[in-house]
């Protein structure tokens, strides 16, 4: 790839620039910032729709009262349950029932408080979804 | 290119790199008053590689990767050079935020390992649940600490609840705020002999290692089954696939073509340093590499962008990588017989 090649299509990276090993004119490699690139912009926003997709079929789930607010505010983080178990500090096994909204209502503050932490959000955020 | 200064009062030169965890080690060796470059650190310590791991599953997606695992590069470069660096895990991470900051007060800087989702100066689309990020931490600051990415244009700010959460995230390939700093450097290392072990060890990984997943071998393993992936997983998931290779290939900060451009970089650094026309031819040859894996990246999005209607196939995308394969088996060879000639 060519110094002058290198792709500036898009601002792309919201104002940061990603560094890439191009040759200049003498053949010599440097490196030269770019601003992105459009194959990049598809395969990412790929990933991106979807993960955004499937947050949303959670969100109406949990609006309609078929799984809990700790599920999507999970997937908001991108976590897995292994993940969250482990920064919780909660086993596997019991979270898995937290994600049940009938069990999830009768949690007690000091657990609620633990995923709250691990998430970085409020207890109160915790309880609901965005509508 | 910028330059800040340390709590040690030392001017730290801020550079723009493409590759984090070289880019960091690159670092830190320049603030001790030893000048390599990134791409020279990469190479030395064997960062460029092929696998693909069709057992684990990141968000659904097999992984496939084109460097060598994270943390190796620090430890094999560092070996290389004859420098001794200090490094601690925790379990605790109050310890573990208190130990970085008497480090920080003795005007050191710091290596880091962190988790990239909750670096919060990071564009969103890129944050992610990967613990391999690594930074340098230069000085603290209220509230916070003022770090320098290497894949950034100049040092940023981070808020010292999100650094703590990034160094101490769970999740695969832990980091448990792994920490990294020199003790005891060589100042004129010998380059010529760490560069020869460093392209040695990468023929070896690339064509030598006796399972179908990794190196050139990987590489074919992958190629076939981009070609099969429509018929076995459906339109939709192939472009998954696909599109996990490009992002690995692209996204992840490996200054283009899946790090073999700075691999071409680092060829021809040594090709001067050894005198050698050879090395150099095989720099340019890299650099045809790199540019067949670019087109495989836009044959890719292509694919996935016009949704089946156009005349590109996963067969093309498929018979790219392959070629790609066949090509860098013929570099490595030729590489491993350029270096058993070379004196160190």
């Amino acid at each position: 790839m060519k110094a002058n090649e290198v792709p500036q299509d898009i601002t792309y990276y919201e104002g940061k620039k990603r560094a890439c090993y191009a040759l200049n004119d003498e053949g010599k490699y440097v490196i030269v910032p770019s601003s992105g690139w459009d194959v990049e912009a598809v395969v990412n926003g790929l990933a991106v729709d979807e993960m955004a997709a499937s947050l949303e079929v959670t969100r109406q789930a949990v609006l309609a009262g078929s799984k809990s607010p700790l599920c999507y505010h999970m997937e908001l983080r991108q976590m897995t349950p292994e993940i969250l178990a482990k920064t919780a500090g909660i086993t596997k096994f019991r979270l898995k029932r937290h994600l049940r909204p009938e069990v999830f209502a009768k949690l007690e503050t000091s657990v609620l408080d633990r995923y709250a932490r691990a998430m970085a959000v409020t207890r109160e955020e915790l309880k609901t979804v965005p509508t | 290119m910028s330059v800040e200064i340390t709590a040690g009062g030392k001017p730290f030169i801020h550079k723009h790199s493409a590759h984090c965890e070289s880019g960091v080690t690159s670092a830190l060796l320049r603030d001790k008053g030893v000048e390599i470059s990134e791409p020279m650190i990469f190479g030395i310590g064997s960062g460029i590689f092929f696998g693909h791991l069709p057992f684990v599953k990141m968000a659904g997606v097999t992984i496939s990767t084109f460097r060598s695992q994270p943390g190796a590069v620090f430890r094999k470069s560092a070996k290389r050079l004859g420098c001794k660096f200090i490094t601690a895990r925790f379990r605790n991470p109050q310890k573990g935020m208190d130990a970085l900051r008497r480090v920080l007060q003795t005007g050191q800087i710091v290596g880091l390992t962190t988790n990239i989702y909750w670096l919060s100066y990071f564009p969103n689309r890129f944050r992610f649940q990967f613990n391999g990020h690594n930074v340098v931490v230069l000085h603290e600051i209220e509230n916070g600490f003022r770090l320098s990415d290497p894949m950034l244009e100049s040092p940023v700010d981070c808020p010292a609840e999100d650094l703590e959460r990034a160094r101490f995230a769970h999740g695969p390939l832990e980091s448990h705020g792994f920490m990294y700093y020199p003790q005891s450097v060589v100042l004129a290392p010998d380059l010529r002999r760490a560069c020869i072990e460093g392209m040695k060890d990468t023929c070896n990984m690339m064509l030598r290692i006796p399972l179908p997943i990794f190196g050139i071998r990987g590489m074919r393993f992958l190629a076939k089954k981009v070609i099969k992936s429509p018929d076995k997983l459906g339109f939709q998931g192939a472009c998954r696939e696909l599109s996990s290779i490009v992002r690995m290939q692209e996204e992840v900060g490996t200054g283009g073509a899946g790090f073999r451009y700075m691999y071409a970089a680092f060829l021809q650094e040594a090709a001067e340093l050894f005198g050698s026309d050879d090395l150099a031819l095989l720099s340019a040859k890299m650099t045809a590499i790199g540019d067949i894996w670019r087109e495989f990246a836009i044959v890719s999005a292509r694919i996935i962008k016009q949704r089946g209607q156009s005349e590109v196939t996963f067969d093309k995308a498929g018979g790219l990588m392959m070629i790609c394969a066949g090509r860098e088996e013929e570099l490595f060879r030729s590489l491993r017989s350029v270096v058993g000639k070379l004196k160190a």
